[in-house]
């Protein structure tokens, strides 16, 4: 092999925009406990941000876009993520925080010769950096600002290939030895929303692969930096080809949806898309019927997305997809994916639109109203007003001043924040909208709230909640008995007790759901977020796909390790030790969140998470009186008491005190002596 | 709908008679404007006899240009296996993507058609680039290659199907997975092509007939009624929704056949 481990390009790029300089560093010593995505990225920032305690937008923040070593691969549903970290501007407070962004960033940045990109300072001028086979260039980007993130891209793709058509080999800079592509350029952009710091920007690649929650866009923008571009022809070492490629075709074989001949369809052509996600149908997330094709990350064998026959819509997935659905046209629920991208807005985090019409159906917003707008609401149904709403958010106009600053910051700026939060605006955790009923599946409510986000991640959430819904609303039953699915759940988590996914009143406070808290955690941190596996994908638990009566598991947790060891040649790596990892990358984490004022006062599930009872059929599994079975889980709420006393058994698990500071022992145990000394210098050792 | 592994069309008739020039030949098959259909009986009938010691290939990958994901799997399972590195330039099917365009100018697919007329093996000073005694694979002796990149040039497609693999610095190409060192299975015609086993969408095929083609390329399409049930269309253009479709296969009225193949209802 070469200089370089299995799996990585070997280096590092720092830039320090503010003097427009570059340098490398070595990934190797990285390799070994980091060793990508988002422990590459908790650790770069906290060696490369001197204070963590500044605000997101101040310049001394640091962002870092991690790659990782399945990045640029086969391995299924895991070749195409990166991880972006750094203090984000979205949450109330700010925290430092993360995103994952799919595409072909991640390949992209490692044939361009770097593992991870740090980011530092703020550029004297506006400027996009272009990194070909490992040369970077400051380009000036005056030309650039004021353009969407499509238009930037297309510019960009145009200035690195020389205007080389689509189809057409690209001679890179140098000499014959130093390749031709025919695809185009990573590009990394923002658009308007990020330039004008808008906390809910993106940071947009290709047509729909965003940095999302967080904001970060808004801290590209702030630093001059419109876009990053990759491009290389530089190869990836794999340690076992042979045995990635059988790999990769028997996960396909067990898992993947036989396009030509399913085994399972759904009963209705893509009406409920939630039923394709289950089924991994390709184009799952594609909106209606359409004249297109499915479209993947990198790497994928599922294919997920979908390009249209006039690029509106191209690529989007999930919530962004159906943003807006008032006018009741597909069309305009693509158009408006694809403004929102275009525009550099997160569609999750500007969930807002239902909210304001209530306001103006309420009287309290609209012209000479309370809230003062002309908004044209007489026309909610209607494209304008959406296409209004989020060009006056991007660009910072007339309402939008508020609402660019979250809606969160908004509601308290109009003295509305107290009375909506208790169920007309329902913002769990940290100022981001209702995922998931945080009154019910508290993995996602727990784990949001111990954290730094709206957690997104649904390996779990398909199991437990989708795989019993969704039949229902077509009639049919459950695609598993409640008793079979908890059994293959714990088994597909190596958690082995079926207790860890007993959703009943009981079962969400129990020692069992700390524990499935806690493995959620450090899963999620190492396999999601460092090794970026799709969560869509993974953890691959049952397999709704290819389902019969007596085959229904999932290839976790075993195949993760093997394609692991197939790419990076750690043979003596285990699922034990990738777990420990993800524990690791929490325990720096929260030191982050400690230095920046974490307190267990702070970490507060909104109001109506306690007081407001559960009124709409939500299925998941329940233990009760000796039996399995699922439960509508009407009239719940979380109890304050009881919360509480999850978060100290939590922090315990943990290895933090019970003010929630990470013990020195237990970061000692792991390395991170140095992390213990940082608390004990804020004064907040443990 | 062409099927895969289908028999091609007979040639044209005027073709079949003979006397037809290499240029000509070439005209056909080399995307410069003709368009001609061929099929893979022709190639040692019409050729000029000097031609005719290139044998024809065992084997040709179809792809249906409107299936396709554009997940690169194709390309980085064919670096992979034939280089042990995963790098989407040494691969030697080309997927170029704008996920910016519209539907289908977004995605192109460009595979070695194993021309019946090599013009890169008779480019070739050395005998480096040649056809395979036993299959008829056009591939790469890369000892005997000095790097000259005529074979390249010589290409009638674009982008070029040949490539200077730039590390290992020699000529290549696509050899239908016959020469793999770093994958168990056996590849070759007859054997399995790493880019048509890791295709997810089932958009690449092996075919041992020479296919039919024109200046676009071939013309496939490998969509069955499954896949107008994902929402996609499945006429060959694929420009009709495949709402067509499921109308066409909705309950019919008592007296008239309702449409089968709807597939399995979970």
């Amino acid at each position: 092999m070469a200089d370089r481990a299995y799996g990585y390009a070997g280096k590092i790029l720092v830039l320090n925009l503010e003097d427009e300089s570059y340098e490398t560093v070595d990934t190797d010593p990285y390799v070994g406990e980091w060793v990508g995505g988002h422990g590459l990225a908790s650790r770069l920032f906290w060696e490369y941000c001197e204070d963590k305690t500044v605000d997101a937008l101040d310049d001394r923040n640091v962002i870092v876009i991690a790659s990782n070593p399945f990045a640029g691969t086969i391995v299924p549903a895991g070749g195409g993520r990166v991880e972006v970290t750094g203090l984000g501007p979205f949450s109330y407070p700010e925290w430092y925080s993360r995103s994952s962004v799919g595409g072909r960033l991640g390949g992209s940045m490692k044939n361009a010769g770097y593992d991870a990109v740090v980011v530092r300072g703020t550029a004297p001028r506006r400027v996009w950096v272009n990194v070909v086979n490992g040369d970077v260039t400051y380009c000036d980007a005056e030309d650039l600002w004021g353009k969407d993130s499509w238009e930037t891209q297309e510019a960009i793709w145009d200035r690195v290939t020389n205007n080389t058509p689509l189809g057409e080999w690209f001679d890179l800079p140098g000499n014959r030895e130093s390749g031709r592509s025919t695809s185009r350029p990573a590009v990394f952009a923002i658009g308007q929303a990020g330039e004008n710091l808008v906390r809910s920007a993106t940071i947009t690649h290709d047509a729909s692969h965003v940095s999302g929650q967080s904001g970060f866009g808004a801290v590209f923008g702030a630093k001059n930096l419109k876009a990053l571009s990759f491009m290389g022809t530089k190869s990836i070492d794999i340690a076992d080809p042979a045995r990635l490629v059988e790999l990769r075709l028997e996960i396909q074989e067990k898992l993947g949806y036989k396009v030509d001949d399913p085994v399972n369809e759904a009963p209705v052509p893509q009406a409920v898309p939630l039923y394709s996600s289950l089924l991994h149908n390709p184009g799952g997330g594609t909106v209606g019927q359409t004249i297109g094709r499915p479209d993947g990350c990198q790497g994928c064998y599922r294919n997920c997305r979908a390009i249209y026959r006039d690029r509106m819509g191209n690529q989007s997935t999930c919530n962004a997809a159906a943003y807006y659905t008032a006018s009741g046209k597909r069309e305009d629920q693509k158009r408006c994916n694809s403004l929102l991208n275009q525009l550099g807005l997160d569609g999750y985090e500007t969930d807002m639109p239902v909210y304001l019409y209530n306001l103006y159906k309420m009287g309290v917003m609209g012209k000479g109203k309370e809230i003062d707008t002309d908004l044209p609401f007489e026309n909610y149904n209607k494209y304008q007003f959406i296409d209004t709403l989020l060009h006056r958010i991007a660009n910072r106009e007339e309402i939008g001043e508020d609402l660019a600053e979250g809606l969160v910051r908004a509601t308290m700026k109009w003295g509305r924040w107290d009375e909506d939060s208790k169920g007309l605006l329902r913002r769990p955790n940290w100022g981001y909208p209702e995922h998931y009923d945080p009154r019910l599946e508290v993995e996602w409510s727990y784990g949001s709230i111990f954290t730094e986000r709206d957690i997104n991640e649904h390996g779990i959430n398909w199991c437990v909640h989708h795989s019993a819904l969704v039949p229902m609303m077509f009639g049919q039953e459950p695609f598993l008995p409640a008793d079979k699915l908890v059994e293959q759940v714990a088994k597909g988590t190596g958690l082995e007790d079926p207790l860890c996914f007993d959703y009943s009143e009981k079962g969400i406070y129990s020692d069992e759901k700390v524990r499935a808290v806690s493995w959620h955690r450090h899963y999620g941190r190492f396999w999601i977020q460092s090794m970026g596996l799709c969560d869509w994908m993974w953890p691959s638990l049952v397999n709704f796909t290819n389902m019969t009566d007596t085959d229904y598991a999932g290839v976790s947790p075993a195949f993760e390790v093997e394609l692991f060891k197939a790419v990076t040649g750690r043979d003596d790596f285990t699922y034990e030790k990738s777990l420990e990892l993800g524990h690791k990358q929490l325990l720096l984490d929260r030191a982050i969140w400690v230095l920046q004022g974490r307190e267990p006062e702070t970490e507060q599930l909104a109001d109506y998470v306690f007081e407001l009872p559960t009124d709409t059929p939500y299925q998941l599994p329940v233990y009760e009186n000796g039996t399995w079975s699922y439960s509508d889980c009407l009239g719940r709420t979380l109890d304050r008491g009881r919360f509480k006393d999850v978060q100290q058994r939590f922090y315990a698990s943990e290895g933090w005190n019970e003010r929630g500071y990470p013990k020195r022992e237990v970061l000692e145990q792991f390395g991170l002596a140095d992390v213990a000394d940082a608390l004990d210098a804020a004064g907040k050792g443990a | 709908m062409t099927k895969t592994g289908q028999k091609a069309p007979r040639p044209p008739e005027a073709a079949e008679k003979g006397g037809v020039s290499r240029r000509q030949f070439l005209a056909g098959v080399g995307g410069l404007g003709v368009g001609a259909l061929l099929g893979g009986s022709l190639a040692a009938l019409a050729l000029p006899d000097s031609v005719y010691a290139v044998p024809a290939s065992q084997g040709y990958l179809l792809v249906d240009t409107k299936k396709c994901g554009g997940c690169e799997s194709c390309m980085l399972t064919c670096s992979l296996v034939h280089t042990g590195k995963e790098n989407l330039a040494l691969s030697r099917i080309q997927v170029a993507k704008s996920a910016l365009a519209g539907f289908p100018q977004d995605s192109a697919q460009y595979q070695c058609r194993q021309c019946p007329y090599p013009e890169c093996v008779e480019a070739c000073p050395t005998g480096a680039m040649h056809a395979d005694e036993a299959t008829g694979v056009r591939t790469v002796d890369e000892g005997k290659c000095i790097g000259c990149q005529r074979c390249i040039s010589a290409c009638p497609f674009t982008p070029s199907r040949v490539q200077w693999n730039f590390e290992e610095r020699h000529a290549q190409k696509c050899d239908l997975c016959k020469n793999t060192p770093y994958w168990n299975r056996e590849g070759g015609p007859g054997g399995t092509q790493a880019c048509v086993a890791v295709c997810p969408m089932k958009a690449i095929s092996f075919t041992a007939e020479l296919p039919v083609q024109s200046d676009e390329g071939y013309e496939e399409n490998m969509r069955n009624i499954h896949w107008s049930n994902l929402s996609f269309p499945i006429d060959d253009a694929g420009k009709v929704s495949a709402e067509t479709y499921m109308r066409a296969k909705a309950a019919k009225p008592a007296g008239e056949d309702a449409s089968t193949d709807s597939g399995k209802m979970a």
